[in-house]
């Protein structure tokens, strides 16, 4: 029906695909960055992202009302008050629903981690919104309606800047992971804890570290994510969680630069599915993917975890 | 010790339960009759679905004061054994207030807009003892629901579901007030055909029993009168990344927008596509009909066209109702407020002229008569759905949706 060789058409659904992929990707990274250390699946990672939107928003309504709308400053203060917010709710996931199974069978804090998930989501429908919350329009109209021209694609302000910062952030934790001595101490963490806390590295600090960090980039990623998709829902975090998760495997759970790869290969395959056979058949095609990817490298395009690779 | 305290302690929580139950039960005697009130009220279709169910409970709380506004109008026309016809007032029956003597007690249960969910709430509902049901609001929870109270007997009005399957399921106790996707379908394709005179249309749906059937019938009405669709697709309910559907859109060539699904999506998806330079009109349906929708696309987005029933707002009829909803609930009614008080009123108006709650004796009533209406006469067919459907095109004008000056 469309016609797909139309060039400009397939440029803007590859970019569609592009900018998809990047907002998995910012999710997908949480995912394999616990992963990488703890060997846990952190459910309750959407969730967390899906808490900063919403502090985000609610932190720009507040300071609107203390001191007027300007722009710049409410948005920096809310993503910065999100980005504590979210970490606290890391952290005490952490302390609270993790820790003490963390020498428990491998299904303990995997179910717990489902158990916090839903009960977050519920917590904040109850308590918060039960209905879709819109992200106000005047603080991204600047990112959303201002674009560069490539050719014959227009890419908007906000998706150079989801772009950007997944790979600022993709390799900013490459470099963590690889080149410091907080990442030396990580990777010990991830290798094995024992050893690790012998030679003096302070594991449970180590490990609070990477949930803080984590949920700090996501909710990072859920104000960027909130202001490309406008809406933000109790349920937001699950949704894109899934994808995310699915993303990780993909490229290989626990390998930083794999989940980008993962999440990237999943948008546009999401977005050439829309544009060849229907966004309907979306989700058929991303697992026929993940199938066939997992069958060919059951360890992921680019292998397990970070400490296998050292 | 910790042991000690066990065993008195669990003791005491099974008895104080059992004791609770045991209250619920017998508190739900035969003082009351029951009505059940469903619908969203949670999620992204909350606004639509409370907002409608709050409309019945306004025509409820009227009966049971007995100070309902139709009785003044509502005279019933009784047939007697010897075929003389006898006039009679509805509140003569209803001196009291109430129906059958009895007051009116609601249950206003959340589907969630779910179908798995509906058919708990529905099942809950039965089990309540309830004798009419006024819901659901999505066709894919009113649909499995209504088997559930068709099976024990229940009469469900539908204010909301417009998918033609509900009532051609052949329930004998299904009925809706509100007009069917058929002929909203039809009405939205013909808009788009003969009125904006286009040729060529894109199509997207929310892979809801709703959506998808609204969807359908626009397509099938546009192509019978040689227009060509030439995007039909669906996304998931809960996608908020419409992009690669708008690019691909945008690429088709389509000169105008038929969205088949809710107001949660249609609005973001509206100001995307406007976002992207796609300026063709944006057509859909009663799903987008809320406030919520013109706050997201704006109060003066051109060429936004939605089908929905006549306008109410200028019947005469209307206005005490609407002003008795804005004094009890702060804000304007919804979209279906009004059709969930022209339900309630319906199924008491019925319940009340067959002097009892048995549904086959009810239905019998329902299906024999014209009812008065805020909007205007209701009668119902075989299969439970209005005889007069008024399907028109609205747009937004100043802030509101208001129906195109040249629709009747």
């Amino acid at each position: 029906m469309t016609d797909p060789s139309s060039s400009s058409t397939l440029a803007e659904i590859i970019l569609d695909g592009i900018s998809r992929g990047a907002v998995y990707a910012l999710v997908a990274l949480g995912y394999t960055m616990v992963y990488g250390v703890l060997g846990m699946i952190n459910f309750a990672h959407g969730e967390i992202f899906m808490i900063g939107m919403f502090a985000c928003v609610y932190a720009i309504g507040l300071f609107s009302m203390a001191w007027g709308d300007h722009v710049l400053i409410n948005l920096v203060l809310g993503v910065l008050l999100a980005m504590v917010f979210s970490a606290a709710y890391g952290y005490a996931n952490e302390r609270i629903a993790y820790r003490r199974l963390r020498k428990a069978h491998v299904l303990a804090p995997l179910t717990s981690a489902i158990g916090i998930s839903t009960f977050l989501q519920y917590f904040i429908f109850l308590t918060v919104s039960k209905e879709k919350v819109q992200f106000p329009r005047y603080y991204s109209d600047f990112l959303t309606t201002h674009h560069l021209t490539l050719g014959s694609v227009e890419i908007t302000y906000l998706r150079l800047a989801i772009l950007g910062l997944t790979f600022l952030i993709m390799g900013g934790l490459f470099y963590l992971i690889h080149y410091t001595r907080l990442g030396i101490a990580l990777r010990a963490t991830a290798q094995d804890q024992l050893m690790a806390s012998l030679v003096g590295v302070p594991v449970d600090k180590i490990i609070a570290f990477t949930f803080i960090l984590g949920s700090a980039l996501a909710a990072v990623a859920g104000v960027m994510v909130a202001m490309y998709t406008n809406v933000l829902v109790f349920d937001a975090g699950y949704r894109v969680g899934l994808k995310a998760f699915t993303a990780a495997i993909l490229g290989g759970i626990g390998n930083v630069p794999g989940a980008v790869l993962g999440a990237m290969i999943l948008g546009l395959t999401e977005a050439l599915t829309t544009l060849q056979f229907g966004s309907e058949w979306n989700d058929v095609s991303t697992f026929a993917v993940l199938m066939l990817v997992l069958l060919l490298r059951p360890r992921g395009l680019l292998g397990e975890r970070v400490a296998d690779k050292v | 010790m910790r042991k000690l305290f066990l065993w008195p302690g669990l003791a005491l929580i099974v008895v104080v339960g059992v004791a609770l139950t045991a209250c619920q039960k017998s508190g739900g005697g035969g003082d009351t009759i029951k009505i059940g009130l469903a619908a969203v009220e949670s999620g992204s279709d909350a606004q639509i679905g409370s907002t409608m169910l709050q409309g019945s409970q306004i025509a409820v709380d009227e009966w049971n004061n007995n100070e309902t506004p139709l009785k003044t109008y509502h005279i019933v026309t009784e047939t007697k054994q010897d075929g003389s016809q006898v006039q009679v007032k509805l509140d003569e029956w209803n001196a009291k207030g109430g129906v059958l003597g009895k007051q009116i007690e609601t249950i206003s249960l959340d589907d969630e807009g779910k179908p798995d969910k509906a058919v708990n709430v529905a099942q809950t509902l039965v089990d309540d003892g309830v004798v009419g049901v006024l819901g659901h609001l999505n066709s894919g929870c009113t649909i499995p629901a209504s088997r559930v109270y068709n099976q024990a007997g229940i009469i469900q009005i539908t204010p909301g579901s417009t998918n033609p399957q509900y009532t051609e399921q052949g329930y004998p106790y299904a009925f809706r007030i509100c007009g069917r996707d058929d002929q909203q379908g039809a009405v939205a394709g013909a808009f788009l055909h003969d009125q904006l005179k286009l040729n060529k249309i894109a199509i997207l749906h929310n892979k809801t029993a709703y959506g998808e059937g609204l969807a359908t019938e626009v397509k099938k009405t546009f192509e019978s009168k040689g227009g060509t669709v030439v995007v039909f697709d669906g996304i998931g309910q809960d996608e908020n990344d419409y992009s690669a559907n708008v690019s691909k859109i945008k690429g088709s060539g389509a000169e105008a927008f038929f969205w088949g699904g809710m107001y949660g999506q249609g609005g973001p998806l509206c100001v995307k596509m406007r976002q992207a330079g796609v300026n063709i009109p944006f057509v859909s349906g009663d799903g987008c009909f809320d406030q919520s929708f013109i706050n997201t696309v704006g109060a003066s987005a051109p060429d936004v066209y939605l089908s929905f029933g006549r306008d109410y707002h200028k019947i005469p009829a209307a206005q005490p109702f609407l002003d008795k909803y804005k004094a009890k609930y702060g804000h304007d009614e919804g979209a279906y407020s009004v059709y969930g008080y022209d339900a309630a009123n319906v199924l008491l108006t019925a319940i009340a002229q067959a002097q009892t709650t048995d549904a086959d004796k009810v239905a019998a009533v329902m299906k024999s008569r014209a009812f008065d209406t805020i909007l205007g006469q209701v009668e119902f067919d075989a299969k439970g759905d209005t005889k007069t459907s008024g399907f028109v095109i609205w747009t937004i004008k100043d802030g509101k949706l208001q129906a195109l000056p040249d629709n009747p």
